[in-house]
């Protein structure tokens, strides 16, 4: 397996990777091409030209900055939530001794087998009869609470392995349970925290189900584009504009720490690798 | 491991009579107040709803009248409704061809990209790159690919390359709306495994290879022997997470197709949710979201009993 001048790897593998990202390209040149040619196909050499003008029109056209102010608070909302108390409650479950500590842990890593179908029904009733519908909160309840099947089992997988002699060290001066959790775990912990906050985050921005049932008024950009996919008007190159907007961000995000998402899709969904 | 027995030291009386700083030293109550929070959200949004969908399933509920209880009724129902045993059948062969597919693809990069790591990174990120796009996106993305007439770019090839016999309203088709879906769907999950897959691979000690060289093993024996078994455990997370996604996906089904034409792309998980929100039967959705929590529970046992083991 040493590079034994193998140059047909990269090669064959950077064809295929090329092939492969071919519907994002054609996505940034529907959006960059005058709509006449897009009619003929983005991927038509023939008279090429690019121009911004859906890049302008788009604003008008969709509430798409309306849309990414309401993902933004949406998304940081619910990923202040689980990286305040993913943290506190790892901390619990790592540390403490409490009754029914092993019950409540066993229940919470599990339920990350739920599809998010189960919540549908039940809470589109309970927002219906609370008058949450339309409420921000109707979508970042769910997203926080059904954050800890992952969150608190990374948080705490992390922890495992924390040197417990800084914690004794912290009782024995007299550190209270609350106070070492606050002292001594939390500024150690940065790294775990920011990968929850950071796999939370991406969920957010991506989801598209709970916000379109029970959010009406204003919608989040993946809502927003779904409608606008559904319209089958003939503004292409507009809507591939309101495509890129709504992947950008997490987009970015994503390549730029994709190695927690390796390590986060494990705890998300199983053991660790 | 990490089994909090060396916490056994006596908890009381060993402050010195210092006063507590922080809200007393109690575990017990220190324990509650920091799952406090975490406890009421999790129940509001994992518990209560589980509790409640399992009880709707055995009730009327329509709309917004109240339902009745009415026994298993709905689930007699739901296994002679022709619409879900379509539905089922679907979930079955989408969940396998998805994984299949996008599992095979993504095995078959990490081993051909672990024969040059570094020069392959930026491409194996590309390929990594798709899965972290909205669902949404990428679904508004292949709706342009499989687009009838030749604006759709699949279209446009088959034209290019003198079949223009094959072409096709790709979404529109009962024959082939499931299966350009399953491919637009293996396209966003292809990274994982090859991710995955790949980590696996990198962590056999590069020793083992040398001495498989020195001791004359031919390179489709070393694929046989050593890569292929030690690649497993990123295999077997990889599969096991695409089935859970395969299994609940909705987004991507929702732009592409909304489960048509003629239901014939309904999976359970979107067969739930036309009919508790689109036909308002809730008490009937319910039954249907159930049966999808049964096959997820029984995919996960494994997973289950692994993580259990783990976290305690």
């Amino acid at each position: 397996m040493n590079n034994r001048g193998t140059i047909w790897i990269p090669v064959l593998v950077g064809a295929l990777a090329v092939l492969w990202i071919i519907p994002l390209v054609g996505l940034l040149l529907t959006s960059l091409r005058p709509p006449g040619d897009i009619t003929q196909g983005w991927w038509r050499l023939d008279n090429f030209s690019l121009t911004l003008d859906a890049w302008r029109s788009v604003w008008t056209k969709y509430p798409l900055a309306g849309a990414f102010w309401t993902s933004f608070k949406l998304t940081v909302l619910s990923t202040l939530g689980t990286m305040l108390l993913a943290p506190a409650a790892a901390y619990a479950f790592q540390f403490l001794r409490f009754p029914g500590r092993r019950l409540i842990l066993i229940v919470i890593v599990n339920a990350f087998v739920l599809p998010q179908q189960v919540v549908i029904i039940p809470l589109f009733t309970l927002w219906r009869d609370t008058g949450l519908i339309d409420s921000l909160w109707s979508c970042v309840i769910p997203f926080v609470g059904m954050s800890f099947a992952w969150s608190v089992f990374l948080v705490k997988n992390f922890l495992e392995d924390f040197p417990k002699e800084l914690i004794e060290a912290a009782k024995v001066d007299g550190c209270t349970p609350l106070g070492t959790f606050w002292y001594v775990v939390l500024p150690n912990a940065l790294t775990p925290i920011a990968a929850v906050g950071i796999l939370q985050f991406l969920w957010c921005w991506n989801s598209m189900l709970l916000p379109m049932l029970y959010l009406r008024t204003e919608v989040p950009l993946t809502v927003l584009l779904a409608r606008v996919a559904g319209s089958f008007e003939p503004n292409l190159d507009q809507q591939s504009v309101a495509a890129i907007i709504t992947m950008a961000v997490p987009l970015a995000i994503f390549i730029t720490f994709q190695r927690y998402f390796t390590a986060g899709a494990s705890s998300r969904t199983g053991g660790k690798e | 491991m990490a089994a909090p027995t060396t916490m056994g030291i006596p908890r009381d009386g060993q402050g010195g009579g210092r006063k507590p700083s922080f809200f007393g030293r109690s575990e017990t109550g220190a324990a509650y107040i920091l799952l406090l929070p975490m406890l009421a959200l999790f129940a509001c949004a994992v518990i209560y709803p589980l509790i409640d969908t399992i009880l709707l399933s055995f009730t009327d509920m329509r709309g917004m009248a109240a339902g009745k209880w009415i026994g298993a009724r709905n689930y007699l129902t739901l296994f002679r409704d022709p619409n879900f045993l379509t539905a089922l059948s679907t979930t079955i062969v989408w969940t396998l061809v998805v994984t299949a597919l996008s599992v095979g693809i993504g095995w078959g990069l990490a081993i051909v990209c672990s024969l040059a790591p570094r020069a392959t990174l930026v491409f194996r990120v590309m390929f990594f790159a798709a899965y972290g796009v909205a669902e949404t996106v990428s679904g508004f993305i292949w709706l342009g690919i499989f687009r009838p007439g030749t604006s759709g770019l699949l279209n446009a090839v088959f034209a290019g390359i003198g079949l223009g016999d094959w072409t096709t309203a790709w979404l529109g088709n009962v024959s082939t709306a499931l299966w350009c879906l399953m491919a637009a769907y293996a396209w966003t999950q292809v990274g994982l495994p090859l991710m995955t897959c790949f980590a696996s691979i990198q962590t056999i000690p590069k020793t083992l290879f040398e001495a498989a060289y020195i001791d004359g093993a031919r390179s489709t024996s070393i694929m046989r022997y050593i890569v292929l078994p030690l690649s497993m455990p990123g295999l077997r997370v990889a599969i096991f997470i695409n089935l859970l996604n395969a299994l609940r996906a909705f987004d991507m089904i929702f732009v592409l197709t909304g489960g048509g034409p003629v239901r014939s792309t309904e999976t359970i998980g979107y067969f739930m949710f036309r009919e508790s929100m689109l036909q308002f039967k809730l008490g009937y959705g319910a039954a249907a979201t159930v049966v999808l929590l049964l096959a997820v529970v029984v995919i996960s046992i494994p997973a289950i009993i692994k993580r259990t083991a783990e976290a305690t």
